[in-house]
């Protein structure tokens, strides 16, 4: 397919082995690229019920079509991996360059098997053989410092996937860096890298130029595009100039910001952590991915402290949701959590569940206390490196939760901890939660920007009627975004009208916008089929009972609970699956997936 | 199948706004959202501008059932948008400037600033009996795909949106777009500048 190099570089950690395989047309069409073409890889090639950090489960880092090319935001890119978190399919999106010199040194993706008898990483440059080296120095460093010495030993021009001590701990919440400072953050997919003994992946130069089929229409459809990114308020300025921490007051209140490991949903001290505060103490500069206009990013510092972010979901978590309203101590945990290689989501999640067990007097940990300041570096500290409390916390939430006997205190889905939204505020956001394939996860379908910012119209938060609808329309279009690949920001102003023209202008072939979401379609139903072998039922597609049955005392949100039950039955109907929620024979025969359960 | 006050609410508010703005006559065009596997649609004969709750019809979205009996005459091109496209709401009205220009233009692209933010153009479809379901079912949903409406040439508008005051937005931002371009064809003179030649928007 044009569009593409129709190239993958396979790598086999255990035999140090390389080799280039094609990507057949027929598959690129039906999967288009990054997590479509992952996820169709990780399917027809990992063995059933295989455990995460078994050397046989793969690594596959892809491109798309919009990767390198003048479409805006094509800066990202994704992994699909099976989740040590979840034990389920795992997929992740990040930012940054890595995608677009991984294209432009030829290749559409990178999977990654086996494991290597001694630390290592492995070093690609655009014309030569790909190699891997030792790392027997770097192992044990955290993300700075080996971005710092692999620039010494390669070059300073390269980009890097990397993994810190979490990783290499096989710290079920770790994260693997991009560069240092972005992250495919969630689902304990360092802790894959780390089971492999991979330390990082280097990338050197990159001239491979890919066939467009219409350059020219292409550049006419990019100047209308970012025109309207140009006028869009949310693209224009609420991001650029605030960062994702825009939403911290919105979110508030309105009553869905979650306190205290959801047990409130509104702060009258949130402002304290908001996007002003945060240009106002911390931020030094902006920054943005490869060919992004809107340039979300932010190089902050935090007392003697320097590095990125921290973001809206980050924010939060190690903040608000553990009582804490403290940027200075906030950024730092963040910075703390880049450098270690740890999400900052689950970390948070996983922090706050312990927290409310120690509440409850189910766990002894004195200073595991909302609000004390004092612990949270050095609790990340501990998680990183399995000390003490550290090591169970790092575990995740559902397990922590699940040894001290009380599962209510684990606010996650399929073991993923949930993010900074409070499902009792917007229901048709929380059904999202509830069937993400990946696990508590607000990306996969994100209701909220109908039920919360009214894009493209105000939908009541807590009505039933249409969610189900809506958030099986929103799954598969982010499917097909995330296969693209394009930021879920410029989602904000455009859509798949704009992103069927650019697909065509530089593949050629006429995509139609429904034809795109029947591919999301395809894709979603296959990380559900993938699921469902691995040993997923209905049962895991729900929320934790205090969502269900305890409606908040006080906010705007008061007296809400979700409806979960009547809107899951509705999701599995339009959906077409059956109700036990598997997905019926003739839905698979029409989407044309070959997969067996 | 839930039709709770929320959604009376909106349909009560789009159809006022559809029949009060002169999109409609009293008793023309049609409006409904898909939810849950269903169609809950305006009641044949109902009086847009003035809907009761009774006057909201829950229909199966893949398949004739016997609430087609009172459903809009035109439930059939709604169903296969719903089927076809990635519509959530669907509104049919007759908006008079983009039924008037549509029998003198091909397809109108937008030479307003709104216009072309949101549209660039405004597709228009020949249908061989455009009134009624019959052929505007197989024509309009192929339009849709790619497009947020189409002007069925004088006959009205179809238009989708992921909620329906989504599709109520691009019922009137069309012809937002057919009113000015209308108004400078009237005047017979040149315009001084026209995005829509600048940016080939015939091209979108």
């Amino acid at each position: 397919m044009k569009g593409l190099n129709n190239k993958i570089l396979e790598i086999d950690l255990s035999r140090e082995e390389f080799k280039e395989s094609l990507l057949i047309e027929e598959i690129s069409e039906k999967y288009i690229g990054g997590r479509g073409i992952g996820v169709k890889l990780l399917s027809e090639r990992l063995p059933s019920k295989l455990n995460p950090l078994d050397s046989k489960n793969l690594l596959i880092f892809t491109t798309g079509p919009f990767g390198g090319t003048n479409v805006p935001t094509n800066g990202r890119f994704s992994l699909v991996t099976k989740s040590p978190l979840t034990n389920g399919i795992f997929y992740s999106n990040s930012g940054g360059s890595f995608g677009i010199r991984m294209k432009r040194c030829g290749y559409d993706g990178i999977l990654i098997q086996g494991t290597l008898r001694e630390p290592g990483y492995i070093f690609i440059e655009d014309g030569k053989d790909p190699t891997i080296k030792e790392a027997l120095k770097l192992w044990g460093k955290d993300t700075e410092q080996t971005l710092e010495e692999l620039k010494k030993i390669e070059d300073k021009k390269i980009n890097t996937l990397m993994i810190g001590p979490a990783g290499e701990n096989l710290v079920r919440i770790a994260s693997i860096m991009n560069d240092a400072n972005r992250a495919f953050g969630r689902g304990g997919v360092g802790a894959v890298m780390g089971s492999k003994n991979l330390k990082a992946i280097v990338l050197k130069g990159g001239n491979n130029k890919f066939n467009i089929d219409n350059p020219k229409l292409l550049k006419k459809y990019v100047r209308v595009a970012l025109d309207k990114i140009k006028i869009v308020p949310i693209t224009r300025s609420s991001l650029p100039m605030f960062g994702t921490s825009a939403l911290v007051n919105v979110i508030n209140i309105l009553g869905l910001f979650p306190i205290n490991n959801f047990q409130k949903g509104y702060d009258e001290r949130a402002d304290l952590v908001s996007g002003e505060k945060i240009n106002e103490s911390l931020t030094q500069e902006k920054e943005g991915c490869f060919a992004c206009p809107i340039r979300c990013g932010r190089l902050t510092k935090a007392g003697d402290m320097k590095g990125k972010g921290p973001e809206y979901e980050s924010v939060w978590a190690l903040g608000p949701n553990l009582g804490i309203f403290d940027l200075k101590t906030i950024a730092q945990a963040n910075y703390l959590c880049n450098r270690y290689g740890l999400d900052t989501i689950s970390s948070g999640g996983s922090i706050s569940c312990g927290m409310e067990l120690q509440e409850k007097g189910l766990l002894d940990e004195k200073s595991l206390k909302f609000g004390n300041v004092e612990i949270l570096k050095q609790l990340v500290e501990k998680i990183a490196y399995k000390k003490g409390i550290g090591a169970q916390i790092g575990e995740g939430a559902r397990l922590l939760a699940n040894k001290y006997g009380d599962n209510e205190c684990a606010a996650q889905v399929k073991g993923l901890e949930l993010p900074a939204y409070d499902p009792r505020g917007a229901i048709g956001h929380a059904l999202g939660y509830a069937t993400s394939n990946r696990g508590g996860c607000h990306l996969t379908g994100y209701l909220a920007s109908l039920e919360i910012f009214a894009a493209p119209k105000n939908i009541d938060r807590f009505t039933i009627a249409g969610k189900p609808d809506l958030l099986v329309l929103k799954q598969n279009q982010k499917a097909i975004e995330d296969s693209l690949v394009i930021c879920t920001f410029a989602g904000w102003a455009l859509g798949l009208d704009y992103y069927a023209r650019f697909l065509k202008a530089i593949t050629g072939i006429d995509f139609s916008v429904t034809d795109l979401t029947k591919i999301g379609e395809r894709i979603y139903n296959l990380e559900r089929l993938f699921n469902i072998r691995e040993g997923f039922t209905q049962k895991d597609d729900t929320l934790p009972s205090r969502f269900l049955n305890e409606p908040f005392k006080e906010g705007p949100s008061k007296g809400h609970t979700v409806p979960l039950k009547t809107m899951l039955e509705q999701y599995y109907f339009v959906r077409g699956w059956n109700k036990e929620g598997i997905p019926k024979k003739k839905l698979i025969e029409k989407l044309g997936i070959n997969f067996k359960i | 199948m839930y039709l709770d006050d929320s959604v009376y609410k909106v349909f009560k508010k789009v159809g006022h706004h559809l029949v009060s703005h002169g999109y409609n006559t009293s008793h023309s065009g049609n409006i409904s959202i898909r939810s849950g596997g269903k169609i809950i649609i305006k009641r044949r004969s109902a009086m847009l501008g003035n809907l009761e709750p009774e006057d909201l019809v829950i229909c199966d979205l893949k398949q004739e059932d016997s609430m087609s009996l009172i459903a809009s005459t035109e439930l059939g091109v709604h169903r296969a948008i719903y089927l076809e496209t990635d519509a959530m709401a669907v509104i049919h009205a007759h908006n008079p400037f983009c039924v008037a220009l549509s029998l003198i233009e091909d397809e109108i692209t937008c030479i307003d600033a709104e216009g072309f933010a949101m549209y660039k153009k405004i597709p228009i479809i020949d249908v061989k009996i455009p009134a009624g379901a019959y052929y505007t079912s197989k024509e309009v949903p192929k339009i849709l795909k790619n497009y947020p409406f189409v002007i069925v040439r004088s006959h009205g508008v179809f238009a989708k949106g992921m909620t329906l005051e989504d599709a109520l937005q691009n019922v009137t931002g069309a012809e937002q777009s057919a009113y000015i371009r209308y108004l400078t064809l009237l005047t017979g003179k040149p315009l001084k500048r026209d995005f829509s030649k600048e940016k080939d928007f015939s091209l979108w």
